[in-house]
């Protein structure tokens, strides 16, 4: 088991965001987090790479507990985030994000830049242009290439589909499921369930800061609670 | 606001102008041509800056020199000093004076109690006031954006008020007699202000090449990803929060340098020269330049240190003038005089600027689960 998350709180001032959310992430795979607004979805993601404390329960990372262990340092034991509303660093080049992501490495990381504009042509065009000016789906792009370069070994996504357009959401998915493919264990948050289920193979349901259902994804799409709540399906009523 | 088309907005762009054609013959130039420049400022600030021919147009009926040691000089050294919490990390520091206070108070205390030389005392007041960043820091910064800005606010308060109310550190009478610096072949006394000028540039070109070294290593780095987004800094595994406090600290270190050299010049310091509006003042010079762009800060702290003065022959409206000219400034031109390149991409897309502003507390619960259910 690659990532483990045990039965997790957190709290936002007396507010649960969480309730008790287990879920489990094996070596390989694409598995999504999907639920409505508000259900706590970037809540657990935060708590996974350490920008928010947990009341009680347990993360296990790669055989060690690392629930007590500081974001930064959570990153160099292999966990890379591409946070929600991107986080990009506006005054800084496409270049230097990416080197960002490779902060805490030392060395030279020429390689892992390739690799990254290899995935994403459109950044290798843009290396000189300020983060700040890009748009919505450049800096998707450049959010997910700098956690890349954080040599993760499972890629935390949170929302990467948020405010883009749908060719450019089929063409993220496309790319998430390539970098899956060359070995990156993907961990997908996303409002849009019907492509995240088509992508991952397995997924939970969230609701109010609990998780209510954990199946194969395949198995979820057909799921008529599932197609009723979240894929605007037909509403149970055939 | 109009933004771009406002006539006032217009009226400020051949300062944008020049200022980017500046940056880019800048970036391009020689290395050589780069130490040219940087020895001929030296020399200018050192022979024709203080000479009576300036003294003439920049202060007339007063003394220039005196002027550009305090407020000039002192201003400008807070400036660069303060530039580093709120330009290069994004700390939003209203409480600076403290720091300024404490290496005052070091000085003044540890030469007349105990008679230390200049030297060595503002060595230890250097020290002091760092650790006092660091402990103002460490409980602080967990906050971010308003809510640091109060609490630091609250410890300038705090320590001019403790100033106050020490008698061992001469209470409210202040402390009189600190000691002069002391250097074979210069005297350095109250009446002569030439060699105080001299050693005021000497420590101006000092914090600017520390500050420089700083703002371009990996530190500097951080300190850029902190003010652009702190959350995605400690993603990409920037430890955010020992950064934080090293930014405190150094700028800590810096005002206390400035407090020092103030202090021993002037010979006589009390709480009340410790006011919060000087740490207001300090934070529009920074900025009014530019916060972030060490020129763009030079200037900001030149202007706000030499304009109240310059203005002395219109007496009470100097205040009301300069505080006009203040809003009209930020209204036209919120990026400052000398913005970097980079500041005007940060505030193009409406983070970094000053932290981000919002009102976001990471603080750790304690509260039981069962408790909130209720």
């Amino acid at each position: 088991m690659l990532l483990e998350v045990r039965d997790i709180h957190v709290h936002y001032g007396k507010i649960a965001a969480l309730k008790g959310v287990t879920l489990e992430v094996e070596e390989g795979e694409i598995v999504t987090l999907i639920g409505a607004n508000g259900a706590g979805k970037t809540t657990t993601l935060k708590s996974i790479s350490g920008l928010r404390p947990l009341t009680s329960g347990r993360i296990v990372f790669d055989g060690t507990d690392i629930s007590k262990l500081q974001g930064h340092k959570r990153v160099l034991a292999g966990i890379g985030q591409a946070p929600e509303g991107r986080g990009i660093f506006p005054g800084m080049t496409v270049q230097e994000n990416l080197l960002m992501g490779a902060y805490a490495r030392k060395g030279t990381f020429r390689e892992e830049l390739d690799e990254v504009y290899e995935l994403f042509p459109r950044l290798s065009e843009r290396r000189t242009q300020f983060g700040g000016t890009m748009s919505g789906g450049e800096q998707q792009m450049l959010a997910i290439g700098r956690a890349l370069m954080t040599n993760p070994k499972v890629l935390l996504l949170d929302e990467p589909s948020m405010g883009l357009a749908p060719m450019l959401v089929a063409q993220i998915f496309e790319i998430v499921r390539e970098i899956n493919q060359r070995g990156t264990t993907v961990l997908l948050v996303e409002q849009n369930a019907m492509q995240a289920l088509q992508l991952a193979h397995r997924a939970y349901v969230l609701e109010s800061g609990r998780v209510v259902k954990a199946a194969d994804a395949s198995g979820l799409l057909d799921d008529p609670e599932v197609r009723a709540a979240y894929l605007g399906g037909d509403l149970g009523v055939d | 606001m109009t933004g771009n088309k406002s006539p006032l907005r217009r009226a400020f762009a051949p300062i944008g102008a020049f200022n980017d054609k500046m940056r880019d013959w800048w970036e391009g130039a020689n290395l050589w041509v780069r130490w040219a420049v940087y020895l001929l400022l030296i020399i200018f600030a050192l022979t024709l800056l203080p000479s009576p021919q300036f003294a003439t147009f920049m202060m007339p009926g007063s003394d220039w020199v005196s002027t550009l040691i305090h407020p000039i000089g002192t201003f400008i050294l807070l400036a660069i000093g303060l530039n580093v919490v709120v330009g290069q990390a994004g700390l939003l520091d209203l409480g600076y004076v403290a720091f300024f206070a404490i290496g005052g108070y070091s000085l003044a205390y540890f030469g007349t109690k105990y008679g230390w030389n200049f030297w060595a005392t503002v060595v230890v007041g250097i020290l002091l006031t760092g650790v006092s960043g660091i402990i103002l820091g460490a409980p602080t910064l967990r906050l971010r954006g308003d809510y640091l800005a109060i609490v630091t606010l609250g410890f300038g308060e705090i320590v001019r008020i403790t100033a106050n109310n020490t008698d061992e550190i001469g209470g409210a009478r202040g402390i009189t007699g600190v000691p002069h610096p002391t250097l074979p072949g210069v005297e350095f006394t109250l009446r002569d202000a030439a060699p105080y000028y001299y050693l005021m540039v000497g420590a101006i070109v000092l914090v600017i090449i520390l500050s420089r070294r700083v703002e371009k290593s990996r530190v500097g780095r951080a300190w850029a990803a902190i003010r652009e987004d702190e959350d995605a800094a400690e993603l990409m595994g920037v430890p955010t929060f020992k950064f934080k406090l090293l930014a405190f600290a150094m700028g800590a270190v810096i005002g206390g340098f400035g407090g020092a050299i103030w202090a021993s010049k002037v010979s006589f310091i009390e709480p009340g020269n410790f006011p919060f509006i000087l740490s207001a003042t300090i934070l529009a010079a920074v900025v009014l330049g530019g916060s972030g762009n060490l020129p763009g800060v030079i200037v900001g702290a030149f202007l706000i240190a030499w304009l109240p003065e310059r203005l002395r022959f219109i007496n009470e409206y100097r205040i009301l003038i300069f505080g006009a000219a203040l809003v009209l400034m930020m209204a036209f031109r919120p990026e400052g005089l000398l913005p970097s390149r980079r500041r005007r991409a940060e505030l193009a897309e409406g983070t970094g600027g000053m932290g981000s502003m919002g009102a976001e507390v990471a603080t750790q619960t304690t509260v039981e689960p069962s408790e909130v259910s209720k």
